[in-house]
């Protein structure tokens, strides 16, 4: 019974992780209608210079967090003004989306040879003097790195949800992405909104990046499984769903720490991309959508 | 205060407009009629800087438009209410209209604004936190024209105010138009398929038809015009004297 507590407890934590993952990803999506190949090797920049901050500046790696998501952001607008703008040109959403997936796929080679050129193919963590401690809730032990892991996702998702309901920004995003033709002749600027959008979204792969290097570990190349498991999650939310990514992530986490009760975990991975398959086959537009399409 | 002048406008290859010029004076209602296909929303396209065009100019207020991006020839006072609406279905009515006072100048009295929108079409106000793709389709219309106004343009322009609405409504919705027109001195340039209700509203009138300018005048001379009445108002050769 203990055990079965454990296992639901550290899925959840897992799990904020996973919907943090997803929302950078989620968020060039909903927006854009791009597909973002390249958020997993974000992610995993994002952590490599969290590690560079850390060992550069000997500070706390949560302190590094303004930091690191300044830089990625900084990153962000870079992927926009020279790939995500010249395709904008394509009148409709449909046409952009196969070429995004190949440019971006294109910057996921770029990216991890550039960070093995950088920092070697050797996988980097961050250890901390609290790094290992733990707390025990209902007999169960979970971890503090996992614990502020789990609340800086839901932090992200909670600022994330009051911009883009409560701001002019926000207001801004949402109208460009419902229509953007709509949007423009009601004198928004919808090129700075998408501009700042990817900014955004890159910054959140950074967040995302600084939770996994001190919780786990960064490798180059060790992008795409960060990407295969955003992709789960947004399946799950439905795509544009942006409230529900942290609950989806968490139903993932979940399941996947439930199965190592029953195979050897080994097996978590292809079990995600079962739960994605199944809900492609039977409810494409994921577990909370309305179908309504929006963020 | 709108002066278009020899526009050609062209989609890839194939040239939609030949040289039209059209001049819209400050505090009157312009129509441009004519049937579907004709080039009314590829005009429209082309003031509120969705199209570039080949050739001509676009002059408002003495300045040059028709280089600018659409956001910017908003800010500059010219709104337009799209054909179909256009509204942001998933947002609420009031997030419609704050989205709509996208202008800087238009946001420091946004309030003010809205709270004389809210008098005006007292029913959006009782529907402010409904999402707009719940409203009917008058609803939708008067929203589409109120976040319009939430701008705070000098010419507003309305693409096919009439197009799917009953007779009703679309009588409400004139009678508002001509209001604002008189109260607020708004300019108002408007785009429809209806000939009879356009030129009725207007005080000056333009035909336009395969992509050029046929016929201009006083509404009120166009109305009585042997030949529109024929073409547009479908009155056949026995209404003709002589």
């Amino acid at each position: 019974m203990e055990n079965v507590l454990q296992v639901i407890l550290v899925g959840i934590l897992v799990g904020g992780l996973y919907g943090l993952v997803a929302l950078g990803f989620a968020l060039i999506n909903g927006v854009m209608r791009f597909i973002n190949i390249a958020q997993g090797s974000f992610i995993v920049l994002g952590g490599f210079i969290c590690y560079w901050i850390v060992t550069l500046l000997h500070i706390d790696p949560y302190l590094a967090i303004p930091m690191v998501m300044a830089a990625m952001f900084i990153v962000g607008i870079i992927l926009y003004r020279s790939l995500f703008s010249p395709l904008l040109k394509y009148p409709k959403a449909e046409m952009r989306l196969d070429k995004s997936l190949l440019l971006t796929f294109g910057v996921v080679w770029m990216l991890d040879n550039l960070e093995i050129l950088f920092w070697t193919s050797n996988s980097r963590s961050i250890i901390t003097s609290y790094g290992f401690g733990t707390v025990q809730v209902l007999g169960a032990a979970l971890s503090y790195t996992g614990l502020i892991g789990l609340g800086l996702a839901v932090l992200a998702a909670a600022v994330l949800h009051i911009v883009l309901t409560r701001t002019y920004f926000g207001k801004h995003v949402r109208a460009a992405t419902e229509d953007a033709g709509a949007a423009s002749l009601s004198g928004v600027n919808v090129q700075r909104t998408y501009l700042i959008s990817t900014g955004i979204a890159v910054a959140l792969a950074g967040l995302a990046g600084t939770v996994i290097v001190t919780s786990y570990s960064v490798t180059p190349g060790g992008g795409i499984s960060w990407l295969l498991t955003a992709m789960v999650v947004v399946t799950l939310a439905g795509p544009g769903n942006m409230n529900f990514m942290i609950p989806a992530g968490i139903i993932l986490g979940v399941i996947q720490s439930a199965s190592t009760l029953f195979v050897n975990p080994a097996y978590q991975q292809p079990i995600a991309l079962i739960i994605f398959l199944l809900i492609i086959m039977f409810r494409p537009q994921g577990l909370f959508s309305k179908g309504v399409k929006g963020l | 205060m709108l002066e278009i002048s020899r526009l050609d406008v062209f989609y890839g290859d194939l040239q939609a407009l030949w040289d039209i010029s059209i001049s819209v004076d400050e505090g009157k209602i312009v129509a441009l009629v004519g049937s579907n296909g004709a080039g009314k929303s590829t005009v429209m396209k082309a003031i509120t800087g969705l199209l570039k065009p080949k050739s001509g100019k676009i002059i408002f207020r003495g300045n040059r438009i028709d280089r600018l991006p659409p956001h910017h020839i908003v800010e500059m006072g010219i709104c337009m209410v799209p054909e179909g609406r256009r509204l942001f279905p998933g947002m609420s009515v009031q997030e419609n209209l704050e989205v709509g006072a996208s202008p800087a100048s238009a946001r420091k009295i946004r309030s003010n604004t809205i709270s004389w929108i809210y008098e005006i079409f007292p029913v959006l106000k009782e529907r402010a936190r409904q999402q707009a793709g719940t409203l009917s389709g008058g609803e939708q219309q008067m929203l589409a024209i109120s976040r319009a106004l939430m701008s705070n343009p000098r010419l507003l322009m309305i693409d096919e105010m009439s197009l799917g609405l009953s007779p009703v409504v679309v009588q409400d919705l004139s009678k508002i138009i001509k209001e604002i027109n008189k109260s607020k001195k708004l300019t108002i340039l408007l785009v429809e398929q209806d000939v009879q209700l356009a030129l009725s509203l207007a005080d000056q009138g333009y035909i336009i038809e395969n992509g050029r300018i046929v016929g201009q005048g006083k509404c009120s001379d166009l109305l009585c015009d042997a030949q529109v009445k024929e073409a547009y108002l479908g009155m056949g050769k026995e209404g003709k004297t002589g």
